[in-house]
């Protein structure tokens, strides 16, 4: 990563250690939101009327191409019953090379509804579906997601399935029209029985290429969450691409910060 | 895979999921709800954080017992007496700062009678909440204090707040299973429900911050001696009456939801210890009609153990 990307990644950091408040309750680690730090999900929403600010850097340092740098605002709300909405709104570096649904500036509008939690029979389910308002640089189109999200435990193990479909509104050039991923994670409480702070996440995951012709984006990321406060979760991942095009991640890493009220 | 393939896919799988749930006999809502968002939330936690962490051993107490009790099937004495209950001792001697996870802590506790976690989840909050308001600069404790009942109440999972027969409660057919069994563990969890009623009455009365940590201090001291010698001759849970009496003569229904909670406690527990419910889904089942018959406030009109007249019979 070159110097000036460094510098503003540090510049984000600081700025999101400014915006901690004091501690609280809330957004628990242990509640698994994309991206936060790695591209995976539970099933279980936000609790009803809670309110979650959330933000982190991402590099992407590719095999061909300048490493991408982006930066994901989020504001999640536990609107309903068993359901939260995302207002979210990447920015990202080198935004005219950008192919596939997400582009830089694009607004995003995400609904994740949990039908049930787990029993002893029955795994937890949930939706989501997402919308891409073509609000940002050489964006066409309303994109939109629908995932389907499965939690089950084995113990203090936790199993989780995403698997979704993204159909873009104005393809351009050589992107896809439609494009599918599939990830499988599972998640783990760090500590017990002294500490209940950290969470370790794991995944592999498959998704199709951007572009018309490509293989499969195939990688596994890891990551961590960390309860700082009751009120605030940090994280932080690492992951790499093993398959796909000649542009794929070499090495992807995340930090964020989740704050709840 | 061809584009159109995999949106059909995924469209199958959305569609079976749906269809499986509303076909499940075990489908539940998980229904998380927020805290009631005030300026004095966690003031317990920020000002006096001695008695804060003392309930965050608490959550882990109520957890650990609830999958021990599942996993060994009630009866290895060891298992629950020994090992469990030094876990639990063992994680409120480490002071925690933060609220356990208590999914992590029973998991499969969880995925049994989740209904009636989350009963007691929401009961958790509303102890919570009057904690912070007693302990905070609010100048209006006495609104913010029915405010925080009144948000309780609007939930569905909330626990009556009349005044239920507490002794009719502790004869169902596996009553009392628990305590007979495992003495030094059911004397820890009535130690736990002294601690958190008695510090109200000593709270409320001090006048600022200094005075109300030097007034939870002896009963702490107290409450660290039952941890270490369980008070073993108690023959019934301490009741919020006994130990805050101002507390709960000015807020009766609080008092009662308190009391109400901690005896659903000991029913389940003796649920959990008891063969005469052999199996999990007998325990689940039996778990849900006495949260659903007994305790839950949407059970009102018809809950045959609400004490009609105001007497207390303790």
């Amino acid at each position: 990563m070159n110097q000036p990307i460094l510098r503003l990644v540090l510049r984000f950091v600081v700025l999101m250690l400014g915006l901690w408040p004091l501690p609280g309750f809330a957004l628990d680690h242990d509640n698994l939101d994309p991206n936060r730090p790695i591209g995976m999900e539970d099933a279980y929403a936000i609790p009803k009327g809670e309110i979650g600010m959330e933000g982190g850097v991402r590099f992407n340092d590719r095999r061909e191409g300048r490493t991408r740098v982006t930066f994901q605002p989020q504001i999640i709300y536990g609107a309903f019953d068993n359901a939260q909405i995302e207002i979210q709104g990447d920015l990202m570096t080198e935004p005219n090379t950008l192919v596939g649904a997400t582009k830089s500036g694009d607004l995003h509008l995400g609904l994740l509804y949990n039908f049930n939690t787990e029993t002893l029979q029955l795994p937890a389910f949930a939706i989501r579906v997402e919308t891409d308002l073509s609000t940002g640089v050489n964006s066409k189109g309303v994109d939109t997601q629908m995932t389907g999200i499965l939690t089950r435990s084995f113990g203090r193990l936790r199993a989780h399935l995403n698997a979704g479909y993204t159909i873009l509104g104005s393809p351009q050039g050589q992107e896809r029209p439609g494009a599918y991923r599939a990830v499988a994670a599972v998640s783990y409480p760090l500590g017990y029985p002294d500490s209940f702070r950290d969470t370790l996440i794991a995944s592999v995951y498959t998704r199709q290429s951007d572009q018309r012709g490509q293989r499969n984006n195939t990688g596994c990321e890891i990551g961590l969450r960390h309860q700082l406060t009751s009120r605030v979760v940090l994280d932080a991942g690492l992951g790499t691409e093993f398959y796909g095009p000649t542009d794929r991640a070499a090495l992807l890493g995340t930090v964020g910060v989740s704050v709840g009220f | 895979m061809s584009d159109t393939w995999a949106s059909r896919a995924t469209f199958l799988l959305i569609a079976a999921m749906t269809l499986t749930l509303v076909a499940c006999s075990q489908f539940e809502p998980r229904d998380k709800r927020f805290y009631y968002r005030a300026l004095w939330n966690f003031s317990l936690r920020e000002d006096l954080a001695e008695l804060d962490s003392e309930f965050n051993g608490v959550d882990f107490g109520h957890s650990n017992l609830y999958e021990n009790l599942l996993l060994t099937g009630g009866t290895d004495i060891p298992a629950i007496e020994d090992r469990a209950r030094k876990e639990t001792l063992a994680f409120i001697a480490t002071r925690p700062r933060i609220n356990p996870n208590e999914e992590a802590i029973a998991p499969t506790y969880m995925k049994l009678a989740w209904r009636a976690q989350n009963t007691f989840d929401e009961a958790h909050a509303l102890h919570r909440a009057t904690y912070d308001i007693v302990v905070s600069d609010e100048l209006d404790k006495d609104r913010a204090i029915r405010n925080v009942l009144a948000y309780y109440q609007e939930s569905a999972y909330a626990i009556t707040a009349k005044r239920l027969d507490h002794h009719r409660l502790d004869q169902f057919p596996y009553s009392k299973t628990f305590r007979t069994r495992f003495p030094l563990f059911n004397a820890t969890i009535w130690s736990y429900h002294y601690l958190q009623v008695a510090v109200y009455d000593p709270l409320q009365a001090a006048p600022d911050l200094a005075a109300k940590t030097r007034a939870v201090r002896p009963i702490l001291t107290t409450y660290r001696g039952y941890l270490a010698q369980p008070p073993v001759a108690w023959t019934f849970m301490p009741l919020t009456a006994e130990l805050s009496p101002a507390f709960a003569a000015r807020y009766p229904e609080i008092a009662n939801i308190f009391d109400n909670l901690h005896m659903l406690h000991d029913n389940i527990s003796d649920i959990l210890a008891s063969e005469q419910l052999p199996t999990w889904d007998a325990k689940r089942t039996e778990i849900y009609r006495v949260l659903n018959a007994y305790y839950l406030a949407s059970a009102d009109a018809t809950n045959p153990m609400i004490v009609k007249d105001q007497e207390h019979h303790h």
